[in-house]
């Protein structure tokens, strides 16, 4: 039993088809990226699976269980940790409360939290930012608080929405890095990313490549990178012919 | 709170209890009241207002269910101690009612709905004479027979006390922080596994027991309630203002917050006559512009970034040196 799988999916936002028909299957410890251009329904499907919106149609399961109308509290509770896109801190609270949030799911005693939470600030190399409050953190460090508030709630699946989006070349290569340990905890990983495929090649198992809201081609990331249907998507059909 | 503060609560707390000994007449003792009746439901708003960040303008609900409650059970027997009691619950039911509905909401909608809620009663209280009296008020008992000023003074100051002691454990503990998380963004609050919905409620339930119980005190000190009075947009109002002067989400500044509104009106009533409450529009206009976070908070930003630029300072020094 594959430990997520959609069947069908779609989801329309009045006339817009933001996610058609999307039918996928991630393994347990499996980290699978999903790439496409802006627009292409990225942050939608991830936002079906976290529980924010609901398919119109389709069904999501997730361990065997139909999460499709799960809200997305639910979500999280069942085993899916979420970043978001635009990097959402609670900025008033320290970088630790932050992390705090997440690990207060299994535990209700603060120092138990804030023990947890300085264990996984530690992981993301982030221990000596833990007492400043997160107002005013630069781009990289709240995208690795986003990832760290995730992985406190103990996720079995983790979805990194545009996680390097705004970082430089080493800056997203460095957290490629921490992320391709997330195998080590046994934590199943989507990411999307829009073009930073140089982190795709490095840590991906397998690439799903989305377009308009459908899914076109799915591989490892070296077969993804030659199909003529990825480099259409991206370029143009008059960059095509430059594979053939 | 360390186990210091922890003291200096206590202490200061037992202070105001023995200020009866040298408080002795019966008009300073009910403006001491005052203070203290609205620091206990400032600090009771704070929980939804300040804390979960839900801007309740409606909690007059609230304050006069348990108004009502204490005029209207003593008649059906219920004795004088158990209809502050029934208040509470049938505040909390009236929260369960007006959260389940206006939670939904967010931002300025919310506050709206708080609004309505609350005036739906108060036209109800207004229009069902048989039950209420209608516009022409009804009695209500006294809960104390002797010494009645003090023991009022004294029971606000208990339960001022209480809620002083919930919102410092709530402000440490993980409701607390759940609370703190739906005010900064209720998405991210969803994202690690909070059921926004449920918290809110129950933050809302604590708030309103804790000013029906208000509600009843103040009702039973001055015998006599009007729909008008307990159930107007006046008093949600300055239950809101009170918070908010001395700083929403902090557990000291509805106390300050009521101390300063409190006696400021009360002098104002005094000194301007017919003009105090112009003057008081006025002092709250000063207050918004100069002190949005309200008194405790604007200290504390303040104190913060004194801190940060001691720390910064040695720093700064040691740079220079290295440099020269």
């Amino acid at each position: 039993m594959a430990l997520l799988e959609l069947r069908r999916t779609s989801k329309k936002f009045g006339g817009l088809v933001a996610v058609n028909g999307v039918s996928l299957a991630i393994e347990r410890g499996e980290v699978a990226f999903l790439v496409g251009p802006n627009g292409a329904g990225k942050t939608t499907l991830f936002n079906l699976i976290a529980g924010m919106l609901h398919p119109d149609q389709g069904e999501i399961f997730f361990e065997g269980r139909d999460i499709s109308r799960a809200r997305a509290d639910r979500a999280t509770k069942l085993g899916i940790g979420r970043t978001f896109q635009l990097v959402k801190p609670l900025r008033n609270l320290t970088v630790l409360e932050n992390v705090m949030l997440g690990a207060f799911l299994h535990t209700s005693s603060t120092s138990a939290a804030a023990r947890e939470a300085g264990r996984i600030l530690e992981f993301l190399q982030m221990e000596d930012v833990a007492h400043l409050p997160a107002l005013g953190m630069p781009q990289a460090k709240l995208k690795r608080l986003e990832i760290a508030r995730a992985l406190a709630t103990r996720p079995r699946l983790i979805l990194l929405d545009e996680v390097v989006a705004g970082l430089s070349t080493s800056e997203a290569l460095a957290l490629a890095d921490l992320l391709a340990r997330l195998r080590e905890w046994g934590i199943s990983a989507i990411g999307g990313v829009e073009h930073v495929m140089q982190v795709v090649m490095r840590i991906a198992d397998r690439v799903l490549v989305l377009d308009h809201g459908t899914l076109i081609a799915e591989g490892t990331p070296e077969e993804v990178v030659q199909m003529p249907s990825v480099i259409e998507a991206y370029l143009g059909p008059k960059y095509k012919e430059f594979t053939q | 709170m360390t186990r210091s503060k922890s003291w200096i609560a206590a202490g200061s707390f037992a202070v105001c209890l023995l200020i009866p000994l040298v408080v002795r007449t019966d008009y300073n003792l009910q403006v001491l009241f005052r203070v203290f009746l609205f620091a206990a439901l400032g600090l009771a708003w704070n929980l939804v207002g300040g804390y979960a960040g839900q801007l309740s303008l409606g909690h007059a609900a609230y304050f006069g269910a348990g108004a009502y409650a204490m005029a209207l059970l003593p008649h059906f027997g219920v004795s004088l101690w158990l209809a502050p009691v029934l208040g509470i619950i049938l505040a909390v039911a009236f929260a369960a009612l007006i959260g389940g509905v206006s939670f939904r909401l967010r931002g300025p909608y919310f506050a709206l709905a708080t609004i309505a809620f609350a005036e739906v009663l108060r036209l109800l209280a207004k229009n069902l004479p048989s039950v209420t009296g209608g516009d022409v008020g009804i009695q209500v008992p006294s809960l104390f027979a002797h010494a009645i000023n003090r023991s009022f003074y004294l029971a606000a100051v208990v339960l001022t006390a209480i809620a002083f002691g919930v919102t410092v454990w709530v402000s440490r503990s993980k409701f607390g922080y759940y609370l703190m998380a739906i005010r900064e963004d209720e998405d991210t609050a969803l994202s690690v596994g909070i059921n926004t919905a449920r918290t809110k409620l129950e933050a809302l339930f604590l708030s309103a027991g804790i000013t029906a119980m208000g509600g009843a005190l103040y009702g039973s000190l001055f015998l006599f309630i009007v729909p008008d009075q307990v159930l107007s947009l006046d008093i949600s109002n300055e239950i809101a203002i009170v918070a908010m002067l001395g700083g929403a989400g902090t557990a000291l500044g509805p106390i300050l917050g009521s101390i300063v509104l409190e006696s400021a009106s009360e002098t104002f009533k005094n000194v301007f006559h017919e003009a105090h409450l112009l003057i008081y529009g006025l002092l709250l206009v000063v207050v918004v512009i100069f002190l949005p976070e309200g008194i405790v908070g604007t200290v504390n930003t303040w104190l913060a970034r004194r801190r940060s630029a001691l720390a910064a300072a040695p720093k700064q020094r040691a740079q220079r040196n290295s440099a020269s």
